[in-house]
């Protein structure tokens, strides 16, 4: 393609600049997890560490509570994954398949979900899982997960569904299939990528997911990791370098599922959007 | 095709929990709401929760907060898409890049920037101090004045990649002859923005603004991370007001009250925004 040379120069100048702002806080997370103390707490600040030292690594990986917590965030948002998926799965049909009384109304209130402030519904479902003994379980926090990620993965997948030919499924029908058996042999293959992105936005969610464990998970056993970010830093002499490491093991996971999932999951992500 | 039943039976595990976890607690804070710690009714709690000033306060906070990260959200993100949507070598790797902010935990976005923004040992007022742009390092997260603008920018930072995506895949939806045909009429750079490109994606910049408006009204994980509302009750939002009330104070029937407060002004925000969606709608056909 051929462009005028400002044109050229605009390009590369935005590129960079855009480069910069949204990698500059990873790579001085990086660099600061790398810095020991003296070093992060030096006037003025070392671009790049002079003795690069695994130290805070070392120290949230063995000296902490991070491991247990990570832990927790995996059985948590593994959990509450494959929940919502399951359940957006069977949704999703009989939203994108079946014409049933009160249709227009579930898919509102599913709607209503999406669109609903948590800050409002906070401490009703404290009391509520207060009441059923699933304060500080896995099960808590794996349900209440499911007000997150539940309704915009049966608005993403329903889409995904219609978009396959009803064609495919009345031959089937014609075979003898069974619904459920048409569902798990033909729809379900055929729409692999909505289901991956499906997973990764809801398992993205759960593993960022801050404000309901702070609520619901007050016991180390099942603190996510989150928390025990939050934890690190608050106390009345934060220690920088090990916060910092500990970011880096809390992100470096989800952003790699990310990058990899990147183009189903945002395509998945604006076929839901635009194509409701 | 399929019976009535069936299409229902597929929908109901998935409506049986979200009625547990949605329909049920939302009827519960009303009732909360309007009652003491009895269970007699009473609408003291509303009186209660709205007499301080700091309510007012913290629902000012929120709508300068949500309102100021907005128009940067959009204006950045649709900057970012139009350069993604670009053609030049390196494209699909700043396409990955950019998603990192969006990528990144709130928490731990909360934690690094506010390292970055420590007023000694932070980055920042290093990088400002030592260009000259300010005489003197700022304690930029306790200063009354700057905290605010400070939290907004980095809340802009987390989430302008995410209108950049979407506004990218409907800047990708257009099709090419609109262009050939502005270049035919002499349209330049810019015309073409103006009259083409913002005209047709505007439907995907409303549907990001209103999911980017729940999300602000939502928002708690950064500036609790970060100020837990301080200096001075100068960045308390409501969601944290609310979250403080029950889990500190332990009022939850105050809680409650201002939940419905909250959750109809709310409401009234998005139906606005919903119906002023659908007049814009008619008046460009």
């Amino acid at each position: 393609m051929n462009r005028s040379v400002p044109a050229t120069i605009i390009i590369a100048v935005a590129s960079i600049v855009l480069v910069l702002v949204c990698l500059f806080p990873f790579a001085w997370m990086a660099l600061s997890s790398i810095k020991a103390l003296p070093e992060l707490y030096t006037v003025p600040p070392h671009w790049l560490p002079d003795a690069p030292t695994i130290a805070n690594y070392v120290k949230v990986i063995f000296n902490s509570n991070i491991p247990r917590y990570f832990m927790n965030s995996v059985i948590i948002s593994v959990g509450s994954t494959l929940l919502a998926l399951i359940l957006a799965i069977f949704a999703s049909y009989g939203f994108a398949r079946f014409d049933f009384r009160g249709k227009p109304f579930f898919q509102t209130f599913v709607l209503v979900g999406q669109l609903l402030p948590t800050a409002a519904i906070i401490v009703p479902l404290f009391i509520t899982l207060r009441y059923l003994h699933l304060v500080n379980t896995y099960w808590g926090l794996i349900l209440v997960y499911m007000i997150i990620t539940l309704p915009l993965s049966v608005w993403m997948l329903t889409s995904y569904f219609k978009a396959i030919p009803i064609e495919l499924e009345e031959a089937a029908i014609v075979d003898g299939a069974s619904r459920l058996g048409i569902l798990f042999r033909i729809t379900l293959p055929l729409s692999t990528p909505g289901l991956v992105a499906v997973l990764v936005y809801a398992f993205v969610t759960t593993w960022n997911e801050f404000i309901f464990a702070l609520c619901f998970a007050t016991d180390s056993s099942v603190k996510t990791l989150p928390i025990g970010l939050a934890e690190f830093s608050t106390e009345f002499n934060t220690d920088w370098g090990g916060v910092m490491a500990a970011s880096m093991v809390m992100t470096v996971p989800i952003a790699l599922l990310f990058l990899f999932f990147q183009n189903l999951f945002v395509g998945g992500l604006t076929a839901g959007a635009t194509k409701g | 095709m399929g019976r009535q039943s069936t299409g229902l039976l597929f929908i109901l595990p998935a409506m049986i929990v979200l009625a547990m976890l949605i329909a049920y607690p939302v009827f519960y804070t009303g009732y909360l709401s309007a009652t003491d710690a009895k269970g007699a009714l009473t609408i003291k709690n509303y009186a209660n929760v709205l007499r301080p000033a700091v309510t007012t306060q913290a629902f000012i906070n929120l709508i300068y907060f949500v309102g100021g990260s907005i128009v940067f959200q959009v204006v950045l993100g649709t900057a970012a898409a139009i350069l993604l949507n670009l053609e030049f070598t390196g494209r699909s790797l700043l396409r990955s890049i950019t998603l990192i902010p969006w990528v990144v935990p709130g928490i731990v976005a909360a934690t690094t920037w506010a390292w970055m923004f420590h007023t000694e040992f932070g980055i920042i007022n290093y990088m400002l101090t030592g260009s000259g742009v300010i005489p003197a390092p700022i304690s930029w997260l306790t200063n009354r004045d700057t905290v605010m603008p400070v939290l907004i920018a980095i809340n802009v930072w987390k989430l302008f990649p995410f209108v950049a995506i979407m506004v990218l895949a409907g800047l990708q939806a257009i099709p090419a002859d609109l262009y050939e045909a502005a270049k035919l009429d002499g349209a330049n750079f810019w015309q073409e923005v103006r009259f083409v490109t913002l005209p047709q994606v505007w439907p995907v910049i409303t549907a990001v603004t209103l999911l980017l408006v729940i999300w602000g009204l939502n928002s708690i994980t950064i500036i609790y991370a970060i100020t837990g509302g301080g200096p001075a009750n100068r960045t308390l939002i409501t969601p944290i007001q609310i979250f403080k009330l029950a889990f500190e104070s332990f009022q939850f029937n105050q809680a409650a009250a201002l939940s419905v407060i909250f959750f109809v002004v709310a409401a009234i925000i998005v139906a606005i925004y919903l119906k002023m969606q659908a007049m814009s709608a008619r008046e460009a056909r």
